[in-house]
């Protein structure tokens, strides 16, 4: 349980504190409701590029990481196809230096062409280094706009192509700051070893005579039911096979979305889930399985990888897949195998609830999704998904229609080539 | 307006949350340290044992011995032992190394006693099953052979070997076909030679229910688990090596991966407190200056950082970065100037009151909450310090001076001392 006061400034922010008595240090987390879905589809990668941009000096301090870490702060950020996050932690008797920095970067960043190169370079870096140097890296590159055909999660939030990156301008730099990064448009959120009426104060000497801006409505094209399924095989230089199953699943806050996130733990969280123990432990048709959702804030995915031993067809390999989810949708999951990825779950939250920036970054995500307090019934509501329910939802994604398919060969002589199947 | 100008007032911290632990000796010679804190149930139990792949005979068998704890036991197979870890929400952490393996367990304290029953179970009675060794060792050689893929992997396996040599166990480097061919006999033996509480020390720490002591000595402090003395370690020479370069072109890469550094030594040296504080100023943190040249200001890399390595028997120090390909002779110079400036270019007021302010920080949070804490003490328990050594470090921290900082770089990271190694193109 994260108890919590929130309190809201004229301008549109709210913010919500979080008090820990426990850590002589306070997390203080800035959510910006934008994301790699909110981006012009000839300027993929902005709001990730944007991001650097934002620790390059603003309105009337021109160095915030060097501030910060002057207070003996640390901080970092992360951008999603839905948000942008920011994140810092300091002692907590510094806390008002995090003001004057968030406030004033929130007030107006100081542009510059220079500065805008330099990080378009440490980007471009980025993207070689996390997905184009390495072996499978560029896998989820090619997954998304396989799943998705109209609805901008169809690029990641590094960007379709390097080029959409090197492309961007100083003008459009300015006006994605003028439409986005405003008090209505984010959420601050403090925990740790803080007074709730201090840091309301502080937010209100800081951030109160920011101007307030309207919050854009978002219009985004909605992905169209899948009527049948995509497949795409590529050859790369790689030493195995991999297969890449994705399923259209709900909406994070879909009620049906615990029993979702619970399909995938089933399916491959831990050694005794099924993937792991009947294919990978068991059988050895796989090195390797792996299942996730997105858990996006639009309709989102379901997927499971899985790297192939030698000597496993992938067309094989992906028959085996499909008869395991065929046993998903087929019979309600045993009580005593629902209770065990309940308890996992159970296990993840507590030890996210000791953790003061985990809390701060929580609180402002579900303010986001509605209400900060829907944290705390996010356990009651993993609790309350029935084996029927599971089986239901189950059947619900697990259909050869609802499915993209990726075959990620290990290349057999021939370098890069891919083949859409119809 | 606010005025914006002006920072707020700072202060520095200045006491730490020190939580004294709590160590007893148990009748089978394991050393138990409890470290209360924390308001979730929540807990972690971790055993350290001395040993590590240095004390192996043959590559891997550390690893594989570690790994394969809960492979199957006299009274579980594998696939019990898994499905109980899950069932009770908890996962194990095996972390082989190099001088030690550590065995952890994360839990909720409402699982403690079914939960140390099975920690009993897979430290005491491991079976190193054939068949599960065999599934083991083919799926790690497959990640292997992903890892001989990049660049960075290369850059750091072929580093070390260029500085403690292929005879020695902190640089030999592992081959495909080590994977191939381990007997479980030689698991078993390596367990029964160095699993054993005399060789070993147990940290508990988080919100510990009543009975945690009671529950741990009835099980981990059991006569039967060998009580016997330990062998001594074996003894391998260190070279020392000179100055050398390693290129590795990887056609096709799009970056290369390159690796500065030296042979050196660990945190028990008297100058290593000011050596770490001149390594942060060098590479230790985002405003270092390597970062702040290397990435802010040229925009050649994601990332850049140095970083000191403490081993038991020896220490090491190193530069790491990837960069493109087509700056990468420009990054490698800038490295080496910065390497240059470290001895010559003093820390301007500013720029040292920064780096005070935020290693202090840093040293304040590495103590925050039993966790954070208990990492700490198996830092200290394993190199034989005590707090006091912790202590020095930020009284070393609070009066080091620049001209120390440049005389203790020149002293030790001398660029002409380093090794170079390059992969990519």
């Amino acid at each position: 349980m994260v108890s919590y006061e929130k309190h809201s400034l004229p301008n549109g922010l709210r913010i919500l504190v979080h008090r820990d008595d426990t850590t002589p240090m306070a997390a203080v987390n800035i959510l910006y409701n934008v994301g790699a879905r909110d981006e012009d589809p000839e300027r993929t990668g902005f709001a990730h590029l944007f991001e650097h941009l934002m620790f390059e000096g603003s309105k009337n301090i021109p160095d915030y990481d060097r501030r910060l870490q002057h207070a003996g702060g640390e901080n970092n950020a992360f951008t999603t196809n839905d948000i942008t996050n920011y994140y810092l932690s300091l002692p907590a008797q510094n806390l008002e230096v995090a003001f004057w920095l968030e406030s004033d970067r929130m007030l107006g960043l100081a542009f510059s062409e220079e500065k805008l190169a330099t990080q378009k370079n440490v980007v471009v870096e980025e993207f070689r280094q996390s997905f184009l140097n390495q072996p499978y890296g560029d896998a989820g590159l090619l997954l998304r706009p396989l799943a998705y055909e109209i609805h901008p999660y169809r690029w990641p939030t590094i960007g379709k192509d390097i080029s959409h990156i090197q492309e961007a301008t100083l003008e459009e730099v300015r006006q994605f700051f003028h439409a986005h990064y405003h008090p209505g448009n984010a959420i601050l959120s403090v925990s740790g070893n803080v007074i709730p009426e201090e840091v309301f104060r502080l937010a209100g000497k800081w951030f109160g005579e920011l101007p307030g801006r309207k919050t854009p409505q978002r219009k985004l094209p909605a992905e169209p039911l899948q009527r049948k399924q995509k497949r795409l095989v590529v050859q790369r230089e790689v030493p195995q096979h991999q297969l890449i199953m994705s399923f259209h699943t709900c909406s994070r806050l879909h009620p049906d979305f615990h029993a979702t996130d619970l399909l995938s733990d089933v399916l491959a969280n831990g050694d005794s889930s099924r993937l792991i123990r009947k294919l990978v432990n068991h059988k050895k048709y796989f090195s390797e399985a792996n299942a996730y959702v997105t858990g996006s804030l639009d309709p989102g995915q379901l997927v499971i990888s899985a790297r192939l031993h030698k000597g496993v067809d992938p067309v094989h390999a992906e028959e085996i897949l499909w008869k395991e989810l065929a046993l998903l949708a087929g019979e309600p999951l045993g009580e005593r195998e629902l209770e065990k990825v309940k308890n996992k779950v159970e296990t993840t939250h507590t030890f996210s609830e000791s953790n003061h920036l985990a809390k701060a970054m929580n609180l402002a995500y579900y303010e986001l999704m509605g209400e900060a307090g829907l944290l705390n019934l996010q356990m009651e509501k993993y609790a309350r998904v029935s084996p029927e329910r599971l089986q239901k939802v189950a059947a619900g994604i697990f259909t050869e229609k609802n499915a993209s398919v990726l075959h990620y060969e290990k290349a057999n002589g021939i370098k890069g080539k891919e083949i859409i199947q119809e | 307006m606010t005025d914006r100008s002006t920072p707020p007032a700072i202060r520095l911290t200045d006491s730490i949350p020190f939580i004294r632990p709590q160590s007893h000796l148990l009748d089978n010679g394991l050393t138990v340290c409890f470290l209360e804190g924390g308001s979730e149930d929540i807990m972690k139990i971790e055993l350290v044992f001395l040993s590590g792949s240095y004390h192996q005979n043959d590559p891997l068998v550390a690893f594989a011995t570690t790994k394969l704890l809960g492979a199957g036991t006299v009274k579980m197979s594998q696939e019990q032992i898994s499905e109980m870890l899950d069932y009770h929400g908890a996962s194990l952490q095996l972390n082989p190394q190099k001088d030690i393996v550590s065995v952890g367990i994360h839990l909720l304290g409402k699982h403690l006693r079914p939960l140390l029953g099975l920690l009993q179970e897979i430290l005491l009675q491991p079976l190193f099953p054939a068949e599960e060794l065999q599934t083991f060792l083919k799926n790690q050689q497959q990640i292997h052979i992903i890892n001989q893929k990049k660049v960075q992997h290369l850059a750091r396996t072929i580093f070390n070997e260029l500085i403690y040599g292929e005879a020695h166990p902190y640089g030999y480097r592992v081959k495909t076909e080590d994977f191939e061919g381990m007997e479980r006999e030689s698991l078993l033996q390596f367990h029964r030679n160095w699993f054993r509480p005399a060789n070993a020390f147990c940290i508990v720490s988080g919100h510990l229910p009543a009975n945690t002591g009671k529950l741990l000595e009835s099980c981990l402090g059991s006569g039967s688990w060998g009580a016997s003395e330990v062998a001594s370690p074996p003894v391998y020479p260190l070279i020392s090596p000179g100055s050398r370069k390693v290129f590795l072109e990887v056609p096709g890469s799009l970056q290369s991966a390159i690796r500065i550094g030296k042979q050196l030594f660990n945190r028990t040296h008297p100058a290593y407190h000011r050596l770490k504080i001149a390594n942060a100023m060098l590479g230790g943190y985002f405003g270092s200056r390597l970062m702040q040249n290397i990435r802010q200001d040229k925009g050649f890399t994601y990332g850049i950082g140095s970083n000191l390595v403490s081993l038991l028997r020896n220490g090491y120090f190193f530069i790491s970065t990837q960069v493109g390909t087509g700056v990468r002779q420009a990054a490698t110079n800038e490295i080496y100037k910065e390497l240059h400036g470290l001895r010559t270019r003093p820390a301007s007021h500013s720029e040292l009151d920064t780096l005070r302010n935020y290693l202090s920080a840093n040293f304040l949070r590495s103590f925050d909450g039993p966790f954070a804490q208990s990492e700490r003490l198996k830092e200290r328990l394993v190199f034989g310090l005590d707090f006091a050594h912790d202590e020095a470090y930020i009284k070393e921290l609070l009066s080091v001076t620049p001209e120390q900082l440049m005389e203790v770089a020149g002293n030790y990271l001398h660029e002409d001392g380093m090794m170079e190694v390059v992969v990519g193109k």
